[in-house]
């Protein structure tokens, strides 16, 4: 054993951290001897970033319950570090805005298509191009649906069925996404003017960073009777969407930022992060963000809907897909704040759950999940790189009794986008993913520095250790074989 | 007067240091725009000016970055030139700002990536007369 350790291991992949100072629950981390290696050892070397001190920091809160977790894909993040989980008691818990942070409900859609590899490869880069050109991604890119402030309110309280209903859309669409698409309880009373308008051309749009577009082919079933349900088979081209909820989203973050600063000083609650800032959440404050939290989780639906559609706009031009063949399998984010009822040491209750770079993973059964869906769980939709796969996973009981029902969101940083700008050259990462069979449209050449593959963890070792702890099954992995990206 | 880009795990970090801190602002809004695009190619034809109020240095800078990241939203507008004046008001300090800058042209500007917000993370203004340091991180 090794003396220097901070964390406590309890299995394979699921280590602790002990309670002690003002931590009311102890800390759990879910990850490979890796991951915890580079957390311990940026905890010693007290760097500035660290996401070891921010599990520490989640677990003070007041009405946590449990433990604060962290999964396979966890990295420095902002209050919460991204892969964090903290769930709260609805009585004497908190809603925290650096348990949601500024992209509020960013996530992932998930196309199937009838399309077949290698049978579309002669003409991918037709329609990869097409794609590119109709799917707006970018610094300033600006969407086709310009929405006045009074139709914005429609969309922020509605969700995916205000575009639906604008023609962006099936019900079938609807029946595939998380809350089928709408939170309720969003009063778009409670986002300012100022985040409506910023929202004003940014419908329908992809963005840049991380935030792609992508075609990819199912390389490998690993759970044929899940996949059957989802409707995945062998060789099916797929097209992956990972956004958020744009300007809109953003300008939440940053307008609740300042308000829950003012109300933790005027609740007394000790912050001990400036991220964390928080209300209890039975306060007029707290129930204030969560509504607001709602509208940016429905205009990330929304958004991720329209985009849908134009892909599958595409898909039926170039590709002749009929439309009804372009189906959502399924439509999930990670950075959301959801009241659940979980079971807890045999008693079921309900718990205010902050996802942060983390999907809901439920396991079998659960009325959450699409009816098609229930024996096996929902899609868990975790995102590769540019140059690595993609994977389906589903939820389990493991995972509802030790996690909330979350799993990994993606591969997670292994470098800083400094170093990845430094180290890479756009140019060279396009040819040498093409070298390799992945065709990459870029608005942005250091865009693509920094999103390098290489820049990322290894995404099967972070999948291979959520299933080592058991919180997640692998049900397909996903290859690219195009990208778009702002 | 120097703009350093620091390490951050999965965002970025930028460290200002200026003789002044309305030149540590200026410098603030410069670099958050360079981490957006190749800002020396962006001519200032537009003018936007901003009054803005906050208890301290460190929510003052929050809301300048996040104000100037608004108004490229809301107008379409990207910024190369910055001028700001702060002063002591009763309820902390007050900022008179002005940007100046051009509609984003992506063939022009060379556009790198999005700033979805400014953190609190690591948030600092340290100064004193003639040396002041800003530093801040941006969500990407």
């Amino acid at each position: 054993m090794n003396d220097n350790r901070i964390l406590e291991r309890v299995s394979l992949s699921e280590w602790l951290l002990p309670r002690e100072g003002p931590m009311r629950v102890p800390g759990r981390i879910f990850a490979d001897e890796t991951t915890i290696s580079q957390l311990e050892e940026d905890e010693r070397n007290r760097v500035e970033w660290s996401a070891l001190r921010q599990v520490r920091n989640v677990a003070t809160l007041p009405g946590i319950v449990g433990a604060a977790l962290a999964l396979p894909d966890v990295h420095p993040g902002y209050g919460f570090p991204i892969g964090g989980v903290g769930a709260f008691d609805p009585e004497e818990g908190v809603v925290v805005v650096g348990g949601v942070g500024f992209d509020i409900n960013c996530g992932v859609r998930l196309l199937g298509t009838p399309l077949r590899w290698p049978a579309i490869q002669s003409w991918i880069d037709r329609l990869g191009e097409q794609l590119f050109r109709t799917v707006p991604a970018g610094l300033g890119a600006q969407g086709e649906l310009r929405l006045s402030i009074a139709e914005i309110d429609h969309l922020l309280a509605q969700g995916a069925r205000y575009v639906i209903d604008r023609g962006f859309g099936t019900a079938d669409d609807l029946a595939h996404i998380e809350e089928n698409g709408c939170i309720e309880d969003a009063d778009p009373e409670t986002v300012s003017m100022r985040a409506k308008q910023r929202q004003f051309r940014q419908v329908g749009t992809l963005g840049s960073g991380n935030h792609y577009l992508e075609i990819q082919v199912v390389e490998e079933l690993l759970d044929p009777e899940a996949a059957r349900l989802y409707g995945l088979s062998e060789n099916q081209v797929v097209v992956s969407i990972h956004t958020g909820s744009r300007a809109l989203g953003h300008q939440i973050g940053q307008d609740y930022l300042k308000e829950m600063t003012a109300a933790s000083r005027k609740y007394g609650i000790p912050v001990p992060e400036r991220e964390l800032v928080c209300a209890p959440i039975r306060s007029p404050e707290g129930r204030q963000y969560l509504s607001a939290v709602a509208c940016g989780v429905n205009c990330a639906f929304a958004n991720r809907q329209v985009i849908a559609h134009l892909a599958r706009s595409v898909l039926v031009n170039v590709a002749g897909c009929a439309s009804e063949e372009v189906r959502t399998i399924y439509d999930i984010g990670h950075n959301n704040v959801k009241l659940e009822t979980h079971s807890i040491e045999g008693v079921s209750r309900p718990l205010l759950v902050h996802r942060k770079g983390s999907t809901r993973a439920f396991g079998p059964g659960r009325v959450e999940s699409p009816n098609s869906y229930r024996p096996v769980g929902h899609p868990v939709l975790v995102g590769g790189t540019m140059g690595t796969s993609s994977y389906v996973m589903r939820g389990t009981d493991v995972g509802m009794a030790t996690t909330f029902g979350s799993a990994i969101h993606g591969a997670g940083r292994a470098l800083s986008r400094k170093k990845a700008a430094k180290r890479f050259w756009g140019e060279t990462v396009v040819s040498d993913l093409a070298a390799a069979g992945i065709q990459i449209w870029a608005h942005s050449k250091q865009g693509i520095a920094e999103e390098a593959p290489n820049a990322y963890k290894d995404i099967d070792c972070v999948v291979r250790a959520a299933t080592d702890a058991g919180i997640a099954r692998v049900v397909a992995r996903l290859r690219p074989i195009a990208g778009i990206k702002g | 007067m120097a703009i350093e880009q620091l390490e951050h795990g999965a965002d970025l970090s930028l460290r200002i240091t200026a003789t002044t801190v309305e030149q540590a602002f200026e410098q603030a809004a410069h670099g958050l725009f360079s981490l957006m695009l190749d800002v020396v190619t962006v001519q200032p034809r537009e003018t936007y000016t901003f009054h803005l109020e906050a208890p301290g240095h460190e929510e003052l800078l929050v809301e300048w970055l996040s104000d100037l990241l608004a108004q490229k939203d809301l107008t379409g507008l990207v910024f190369s030139r910055f001028e700001v004046r702060i002063a002591p008001i009763e309820t902390g300090l007050g900022l008179d700002g002005k940007a100046s800058g051009e509609r984003l042209n992506p063939k022009i500007h060379s556009p790198k990536i999005e700033v979805k917000g400014i953190s609190y993370l690591g948030l600092r203004v340290r100064g004193r007369r003639g040396r002041w340091m800003v530093q801040f991180v941006v969500d990407v």
